[in-house]
């Protein structure tokens, strides 16, 4: 049975860096995923990660913007950590080896983003993601004496102690279908999103929710999970993502009377407003009839020369020419707003420590909140790394303190014939896929970016059906080598809970801030909603909502105009 | 909406069967994907159906299948296409990569296979000296060209497709070569030499590529392997002066001397000039090797003593030989990477198959 | 048609049987071969892998030769020269700056420019792109009836696609298959049409070249073909002239005969074996016996 001081799941950047930072603390490290590491969906951030490193720029800029660009509701605490954290992390990155862009002097150059006061970008052309990863799995690979990789072993439950902390995970070796305990002293979450359970989602297939669910199901609060991202430009015949980068390279967005719209929505910053404001002034012109056919936009990346398109924008190039027959360079490309992030997830506090005694969070699935009602583009990049390597320095401290946990016998046969059963359901039930389709529609329908109460009533009572559709539900694969048909019926579980949790706090949420627009509720309301709204289980079977404070230390909340 | 025919190749470890194939038809767009295809079948017909995939959008290189025997990622490759080119024009054959084991259906083992050859090449950074204060100043060429290694995804295709690698399993390989050019191209890197002298000195490195295009035409990401090993051949011999015992440096110098020399090949002493001349000790039992083909050959006619003693010199060889001086008297090679600066309009090969465009055009 | 002909090193060296065949059957093809006696070698990826400005410059002054001839277009009788000149060639033709500093070298030391956008063709694009297959077979007067014959394209006729201009109208990858039925044989399907002969590593790693050749050559055994044919005198190299060798690397016989593109079409012509050159292999053709024992009996 391994034993570790840190259990890390997911090997996304968060997963990777919190791997790294504990190793390096001299804690004994395993890091596990679902899939490949390299696999993750960190991979799809294009654009960049933010960092005022430039001389003429400053932390306070960036966390100002920040705070800003949440609608206030980013803890401020932590969003001052983050970004005066940010510029040694670029450092730390750039000197193990990321490709980052230079300047003309061979000094990191940046690029523009939405949202930001300066140009503040960093950037590999446009897979920073994708580049940033790879360096850190080649970190991995050199510490590969230090941190143990359990690469496509997914993860089905969190261990609970006696006393209520967290003491390691279950877990089954796609490969084998071999179920295994894990014991650690800590286990950090960095499993990712949960996007899957909107169609059409920028989120790849394995954007389920699971650490959510996971730490949800043991008793640990989600917050904000209310506020969705809409990625302002996602490709209109399937939802792929087009870089915010695009219009940081200066594309201009259109709508069918061939006007610049957002000359009525954001004078200022025009196309690099925040994204929420973005998506919802597109949304407005597709639903007030100045759309293009099938409610779309174009944008317009036709002036930025050619040559600097390859060098900095190639991917998308690729994405408009294999996904939707259209030259870039040439064209514009027609797009519309897609669900891209959910800035909420477990909550954490500033080193990522859940209210659960050794549960940690980073990245995607935690909520420490650095990004409040609407995550401003390339902090996410920063957010999994700084706070993935806090979670992972502070884990690795917090286990050269205690003892190794013990874990209660009979835990793996529990946990097979959960698998058991799901595997020998029979046929009678709806099948997971058809499932998880009506959940991701009624989502993308109900849960958008323009929300109201009929709508989220709906949402409400279609998720209470389906989770108990989802009991009976069937699969086929009957085997245990690879058996991904089993693992989807488990995501199906995670992805409800996610969204249940969502529809309940964006219903209890009755104003408009960052990312939640209620049609019926449209202005925001400090006075009353300047506060977190948090979903758990409490024990029970059925959810609670409640509240918890903003921390504000420097930025008193003002009007929001981009 | 057209029907299309996925003809899968299954293969279960546990029913002790052989593997078999599988005919899934779907109803989907034309320009939908492989992958699209074959998760609709599972989502409607068979969820045991095995396949790794993930962001459906060619970044994370979890599909890579063949498609029509040509490795590919699923996600990244048209129904519409793909069944253009099966022979019926309909039934798109899928099967799992190459030169990898089985695992389920499409699913390969790339542990055994990829990452070990990955993990071969040492695949991090070896900064030389102390850490800078702030960022390593390094001049904006130098991270567009590895930027092109960069864009590999892992996803193994390369792999699948080597040519080499089918007859040698221990070649290290297309991907994990460009990844290794990744830190050779890379200033901040301080084992240039070393790396290269691993390399090019391994039976199984740089000289063991065979130059097939295979890995370049495989490749969804453009990071044309072959190109990338190519570069590792001419720094590890131009620069470094490499001289490997695989004879790769030799023979790309005796060559290139032939060349300046004569104009055109003379093949009678290159092969002797690859291992160190005629009469080096290291040239006899290859040649002695090569006599089976040689006295055939002789014996036929096809190589006659005359030809192998004496090889014309094309009349214009001072032509030739002044190219030689001024190119290669340069202080850095003149290089240029289409992947980088692109084409200025159209690729003009495209009208290379044209037929009103004469030599002169 | 006038072509500006290269013929390539190897053609003029150790298999100079295919440079005679060609020279046989271009006049009844009506293919006025203008040879290009004083052109360089491609550098056959070699010298590009050494210095790519200096196999960019040789090719250059190759096509600049090309284009001070009359004629309707370039053609070679080698894949490899096919490959390399085509990759040198996107190069020169992407770029105007990079094609302006090479054509200074070349103007400098030769006196030649280089024009953007030259058409080079492998003898077996020409074939079947501008002669055409009807007039092919139109000239047949001995069919390869019930010879069954391999294509063995070899890479650098066939990869990559888009620089070698592959694609829906011009399945230059089919083109073997589309003349050996033209020329009246049976094509065979083997597993080794599309691969490697090994020749570029029969120097480096011998066992691994030849293992190659003879698998494909194996295969095409297996596959029961009676002979294989190639655009491409490199791979005539490994498969043929080693093909004694390469049996001792794979361990089986394989007696495999192995045609020049231009051999094949001229048998269809009625010229005779030795006419073209086929007593110089070193497989002697004498499997090609099918459709009349005698004439490739001879030959042997």
């Amino acid at each position: 049975m391994p034993a570790h001081d840190v259990l890390i799941i997911g090997a996304g950047l968060a997963g990777q860096r919190a791997a790294l930072a504990a190793a390096e603390e001299g804690a004994t490290v395993a890091i596990m995923s679902k899939v490949h590491p390299v696999r993750s969906h960190s991979n799809a951030a294009a654009g960049g990660i933010n960092a005022a490193l430039n001389p003429e720029d400053s932390w306070e800029s960036h966390a100002f913007d920040t705070v800003k660009g949440s609608d206030y509701l980013g803890d401020q605490d932590a969003i001052e950590i983050m970004c005066r954290e940010a510029p040694e992390e670029i450092l730390w990155l750039e000197h193990r080896g990321v490709t980052f862009h230079r300047n003309a002097q061979g000094r990191l150059g940046t690029r523009a983003f939405g949202g930001a006061s300066a140009a503040r970008t960093y950037y590999v052309a446009d897979i920073t993601g994708q580049a940033l990863l790879h360096v850190l799995y080649e970190q991995l690979m050199k510490f590969h004496e230090q941190i143990d990789r359990y690469e496509e072993w997914f993860t089905t439950r969190l261990l609970v102690g006696e006393d209520g902390s967290c003491i390691g995970a279950i877990a089954r070796d796609i490969r084998s279908g071999q179920m295994e305990v894990f014991t650690a002293k800590n286990v950090i979450l960095a499993t990712g999103g949960a996007g899957q359970a909107w169609q059409p989602t920028t989120n790849a297939l394995i954007c389920t929710g699971d650490g959510i669910a996971q730490a949800y199901d043991i008793g640990a609060p989600l917050m904000d999970m209310e506020m969705v991202q809409y990625h302002p430009t996602t490709l209109a015949e399937n939802g792929f993502l087009i870089t915010e980068g695009a219009r940081g390279e200066g594309a201009h967005l259109y709508n069918a009377l061939g006007e610049r719209f957002m000359e009525k929505y954001a004078p200022n910053k025009m196309e690099l407003a925040s994204r929420d404001v973005v998506s919802r002034a597109e949304q407005t012109e597709i639903n007030e009839g100045r759309g293009f056919p099938g409610g779309t936009i174009a944008l317009d990346i036709t002036m930025v020369p050619k040559k600097r398109i390859l060098e900095a924008l190639r991917e998308i190039v690729n994405i408009g020419r294999d996904f939707a027959g259209v030259d870039i360079t040439k064209e514009p490309i027609m797009i519309r707003p897609g669900q891209h992030y959910i800035m909420g997830g477990v909550k954490t506090d500033i080193d990522g420590q859940t209210p659960i005694t050794g549960l940690y969070a980073a990245g995607e699935c935690a909520c420490i909140s650095v990004h409040g009602g609407n995550r401003l583009g390339a902090n996410s990049l920063l957010d999994t790394l700084i706070f993935g390597r806090r979670s992972g320095e502070h884990a690795a401290k917090r286990a050269a303190g205690i003892a190794m946990p013990v874990v209660a016998s009979g835990q793996i046969s529990e946990e097979q014939s959960f698998i058991d059963n799901i595997i020998a359901r029979e046929r009678s039930g709806r099948r997971v896929s058809e499932i998880k389709n009506e959940l991701g529609e009624m989502m993308n329908k109900d849960v958008a970016v323009y929300r109201d109460a009929a709508g989220l009533a709906n949402a409400h009572e279609v998720i209470g059906r389906l989770k108990e559709e989802a009991k009976t539900s069937y699969i086929d694969d009957r085997g245990t080598v690879f058996n991904q048909d089993v693992l989807g019926a488990i995501e199906l579980d995670y992805m409800l809970t996610c969204a249940e949790a969502t529809v309940l706090s964006a219903i209890e949420r009755k104003e408009s801030r960052g990312a939640q627009f209620r049609t019926d509720f449209p202005a925001r309301d400090d006075a009353q909603w300047l506060k977190h709204i948090t979903v758990s289980r409490n024990g029970g079977q059925e959810p609670e909502v409640d509240y918890a404070p903003v921390t504000m230390t420097q930025w008193e909340p003002e009007e929001r105009t981009y | 909406m057209p029907e299309y025919t996925l003809k899968i190749r299954r293969y279960s470890p546990e029913t002790g069967d052989a593997a078999y194939w599988e005919e899934f038809k779907v109803d989907l767009e034309g320009h939908r994907s492989v992958l699209e295809g074959i998760l609709s079948a599972r989502a409607t017909t068979d969820g045991s159906i095995g396949i790794r995939c993930s962001c459906r959008a060619a970044i994370c290189g979890s599909c890579a299948v063949r498609i029509n025997g040509k490795a590919d990622l699923a996600c990244h490759h048209h129904l519409d296409h793909a069944a253009a080119e099966s022979p019926d024009g309909n039934t798109i054959t899928v099967e799992p990569m190459g030169n990898m084991p089985i695992i389920k259906d499409l699913i390969v083992d790339m542990d055994a296979v990829h990452w070990k050859k990955i993990q071969r090449v040492t695949p991090w950074l070896l900064p030389e000296g102390p850490e800078p204060e702030r960022e390593y100043i390094v001049p904006h060429e130098n991270m567009v060209d590895v930027t092109q290694t960069m864009a590999c995804i892992q996803c193994g295709a390369c792999v699948s497709d080597c040519l080499s690698m089918e007859v040698d399993p221990l070649f290290i390989g297309p991907a994990a070569l460009a990844k290794a050019y990744r830190f050779v191209g890379d200033p901040r890197d301080g084992q240039q030499y070393e790396r290269l002298k691993d390399l090019a000195e391994d039976p199984h490195g740089i000289y063991d590529c065979t130059h097939c295009f295979m890995c370049i035409e495989a490749c969804p990401k453009g990071v044309a392997p072959m190109s990338q090993i190519m570069r590792l051949r001419r720094v590890a011999g131009s620069d470094q002066k490499i001289n490997d015992r695989n004879n790769g440096y030799r023979h790309e110098k005796a060559f290139v001397k032939n060349i300046e020399k004569y104009g055109t090949l003379h093949e009678a002493n290159l092969l002797p000039d690859s291992y160190g001349g005629k009469f080096h000790p290291r040239a006899i039992p290859v040649l002695a090797g090569s006599l089976p083909a040689i006295v055939p050959a002789l014996l036929r006619g096809k190589v006659t003593p005359a030809k192998a003693l004496h090889h014309h010199k094309l009349p214009d060889q001072k032509q030739i030989r002044a190219i030689y001086d001024t190119v290669e008297g340069r202080d850095s090679r003149n290089e240029l990477n289409l992947y980088i600066e692109g084409y200025e309009d159209e690729p003009v090969l495209k009208a290379a198959g044209e037929e009103e465009r004469g030599p002169h055009s | 048609m006038k072509v500006a002909y290269w013929p390539g090193c190897v053609s003029r060296g150790f298999t100079p049987e295919l440079h005679g065949s060609m020279a046989q059957i271009a006049p009844m093809l009506d293919i006025e071969l203008v040879e290009l006696d004083r052109a360089n070698c491609c550098g056959a990826g070699v010298i590009a892998e050494h210095n790519m400005e200096l196999a960019d410059t040789l090719n250059a002054r190759t096509f600049a030769l090309a284009q001070q001839t009359d004629t309707d277009l370039m053609m070679n009788i080698c894949s490899t020269c096919q490959g390399s000149q085509s990759e040198c060639q996107e190069r020169l033709d992407a770029n105007t700056p990079y094609r302006d500093s090479i054509n200074e070298t070349l103007k400098a030391e030769t006196g030649l420019e280089y024009e953007r956008g030259i058409v080079n063709k492998n003898f077996l694009w020409v074939l079947v792109e501008d002669i055409g297959l009807d007039e092919l077979r139109s000239r047949v007067v001995r069919p390869l009836t019930n010879l069954k014959v391999g294509p063995f394209y070899g890479c650098y006729v066939v990869r990559p696609t888009d620089r070698l201009g592959i694609d829906d109208e011009h399945p230059r990858d089919t083109y073997m298959q589309q003349v050996i039925e033209a020329l009246g044989g049976t094509v065979i399907d083997y597993a080794g049409a599309y691969k490697c002969c090994g020749f570029p590593i029969i120097t480096m790693n011998q066992k691994a070249s030849l293992t190659m050749a003879g698998t494909h050559l194996g295969d095409a055994v297996d596959a029961q073909a009676d002979c294989l044919v190639t655009p491409c005198p490199l791979c005539h190299l490994n498969l043929d002239l080693q093909q004694p060798v390469a049996e001792k690397v794979v361990g089986r016989e394989l007696k495999m005969p192995v045609l020049h593109l231009p051999q094949l079409v001229g048998l269809a012509f009625g010229l005779e074996p030795k006419a073209l050159g086929m007593n110089k292999h070193v497989v002697r053709p004498t499997s090609v016996i099918d459709w009349t024992q005698s004439v490739v009996g001879s030959a042997a």
